[in-house]
């Protein structure tokens, strides 16, 4: 009966994930999930096809809070069956998704699980710490007031000067211009 | 491929189910992109975005691994900050497919230990649109004074800051107002508090900034949302020029004026030779050079809209006076990005040559020596081009024009 029940499971999950086409499609699946399919996905999650694989853990994530609170042992232990997994993709998305039902973060010490993450973290820290100078500023950072834009960004450099200004553009009388003819009207305004 | 990958050639493997097939595969390719917008700058990344996005986004998992891994790299003290533009912006692609990558984004924030706080900002972002009741949870949770706030930086989000700008400055979208104060409430808290940590510990909030803040937000939302017309609005300008001074402000009143200047009748209607919109922006490229690049996009899109309502010659004085503001841009720092595009418009020869001139000869009338070779570089064709300064130039050699081509070939390398 379990046996069925497994097949049964890892044909709806073939049927409903199977598709290379789409590899966003994971979440199609949480309406539908429950303590008892989590159990019996557990029984056939071994017999999967390693793309099936990732996309049902990459349902985890679209599942209600309350749910993973409630399924965590059966979230977790089907991620540590992930986790050993022969396919690098698959033992990847377990790594990073084990403190998931636990803790709602991902797990970012990953070096020790695959030698070429390690190798291109390395790689990639080392030129993020010369590149202080590129300076693409977060999006967040037009919106904030200068003390709070220092306090996460520092001081930024000044931008290079192409040339003296001999005199300033026209704009500067239009804004002048403007400015006296706002006074009056607040002259008038209170005259009336 | 896995062959072609180890050997080093990361560039040649352009297939993109190919480079995500196989995990060493994808990492490597990923560190080569990443590699290219580190050293290129914000330029080199806004080309490559597209092609970038296509591989990271393949799929689901693709997308997690690829931010996971900036993510760490983003927490580096120095240079980090360089990376977390290109998780955002990578964010804000995957947004625009259609694709739900909220739960990964709040996941990576730290929210998960504000499970209220996290769930009310994921249904607003997840349906990009906010609410009163989810407004109303946040408001109460960074306005409690019994309890400590949520960090800062979980409001400090691109995507809803820009969602409250949007709420508060477009007639697009109502706003409920009995929730109005909570709204602004919100956005000042986001844009006006720092806090200082210790070894990842929170040790202070400091909330100096954030009345003036909220107060001038006030201000200026309520005169954006009156639908004054520009003589009406006249007694306010120095209220407007006062408030414009806080960024968020400043944002908040280009994307109205950005609105009002859309609507076709504004030009028709409005006779003044510098509509008092036009010299807000001038103030907002004077005061923050954050904002140049906004102002600059929103200047374009109105001298390349058609004005095909106006008569022909007050057409062409209108994209004059668009030109000058694009000049006040060019004299406020934003140099090379306005020269390119001046350039690029010649180029394609699609507009009035009379145009051109224009702005050539303002830019000469404003700017002197010592320029920079890449200036030079870039400026030079431009002033050389018969077709466009030999209006400008005298049989003596005494004018601006000639001025300055003597001045480059003395001093500069030809280009």
């Amino acid at each position: 009966f379990f046996n069925m029940a497994a097949g049964d499971t890892a044909l709806w999950l073939h049927n409903k994930l199977g598709s290379t086409d789409d590899l966003w499609s994971g979440k199609t699946i949480c309406a539908q999930l429950s303590q008892d399919k989590l159990q019996s996905i557990r029984g056939c999650f071994h017999t999967l096809q390693p793309h099936v694989k990732v996309k049902l853990m990459m349902s985890f994530l679209h599942i209600p809070r309350r749910n993973v609170d409630s399924w965590k042992g059966y979230l977790e232990e089907i991620l540590m069956m992930a986790i050993h997994d022969t396919d690098q993709w698959v033992s990847m998305v377990g790594e990073i998704l084990r403190t998931y039902p636990a803790t709602g973060g991902l797990n970012l010490e990953l070096e020790d699980n695959n030698g070429t993450f390690a190798e291109v973290l390395a790689d990639l820290k080392k030129l993020v710490r010369k590149s202080m100078d590129v300076k693409m500023l977060p999006m967040e950072c037009q919106f904030l007031n200068k003390t709070a834009l220092l306090a996460t960004t520092g001081q930024q450099p000044l931008p290079t000067k192409h040339f003296a200004l001999k005199r300033k553009p026209k704009s500067a009388t239009l804004r002048a211009e403007l400015l006296q003819k706002s006074s009056e009207a607040a002259l008038n305004k209170k005259r009336n | 491929i896995k062959l072609i990958s180890d050997a080093g050639f990361q560039g040649e493997i352009t297939s993109v189910s190919t480079a995500c097939h196989q995990i060493e595969v994808f990492s490597r390719v990923l560190r080569t992109s990443i590699t290219t917008f580190l050293e290129g700058g914000v330029e080199v990344m806004e080309k490559n975005l597209p092609e970038f996005t296509k591989m990271v986004c393949h799929g689901e998992h693709t997308y997690l691994y690829s931010q996971v891994m900036m993510n760490i790299l983003a927490q580096e003290q120095k240079g980090g900050s360089n990376i977390r533009r290109i998780c955002q912006e990578l964010q804000k692609c995957a947004n625009d497919r259609g694709l739900d990558v909220t739960p990964i984004t709040l996941a990576l924030s730290g929210a998960a230990a504000y499970p209220r706080a996290c769930q009310a900002l994921s249904s607003m972002l997840s349906k990009k649109a906010l609410n009163p009741a989810d407004i109303t949870i946040l408001y109460k949770m960074y306005s409690d004074n019994q309890y400590p706030p949520p960090p800062v930086d979980l409001i400090r989000v691109p995507a809803f800051l820009d969602l409250m700008i949007e709420s508060l400055f477009k007639s697009n979208v109502r706003l409920n107002q009995e929730h109005k104060s909570k709204y602004i409430y919100l956005l000042s808290y986001a844009t006006s508090v720092t806090e200082t940590y210790k070894k990842g510990v929170r040790k202070n909030i400091e909330k100096k900034e954030l009345k003036p803040t909220t107060q001038a937000l006030e201000k200026v939302q309520v005169l954006c949302s009156q639908n004054k017309n520009a003589s009406e609005l006249l007694v306010d300008v120095a209220t407007l020029f006062q408030c414009i001074k806080f960024p968020v402000i400043a944002i908040g009143v280009l994307a109205w004026v950005d609105e009002i200047l859309s609507d076709k009748s504004y030009f028709k209607l409005n006779t003044d030779h510098t509509p008092l919109h036009l010299v807000l922006v001038d103030e907002i490229v004077t005061n923050h050079i954050l904002l140049h690049q906004k102002a600059l996009d929103l200047l374009i899109r109105l001298f390349e809209s058609s004005f095909d309502e106006l008569d022909v010659l007050v057409r062409l004085e209108l994209k004059k006076t668009v030109l000058d503001r694009i000049v006040h841009v060019f004299s406020c720092g934003c140099v090379l990005p306005v020269v390119n595009y001046i350039r690029e418009r010649h180029t394609r020869q699609d507009t009035d040559i009379s145009l051109i001139r224009h702005f050539v000869s303002e830019v000469l009338d404003v700017i002197a020596p010592p320029y920079t070779q890449e200036f030079v570089n870039l400026f030079l064709p431009l002033i050389e081009n018969e077709g466009i300064t030999g209006k400008l130039r005298s049989d003596d050699g005494n004018d601006p024009v000639s001025e300055f081509i003597c001045h480059c070939k003395a001093n500069y390398a030809a280009t």
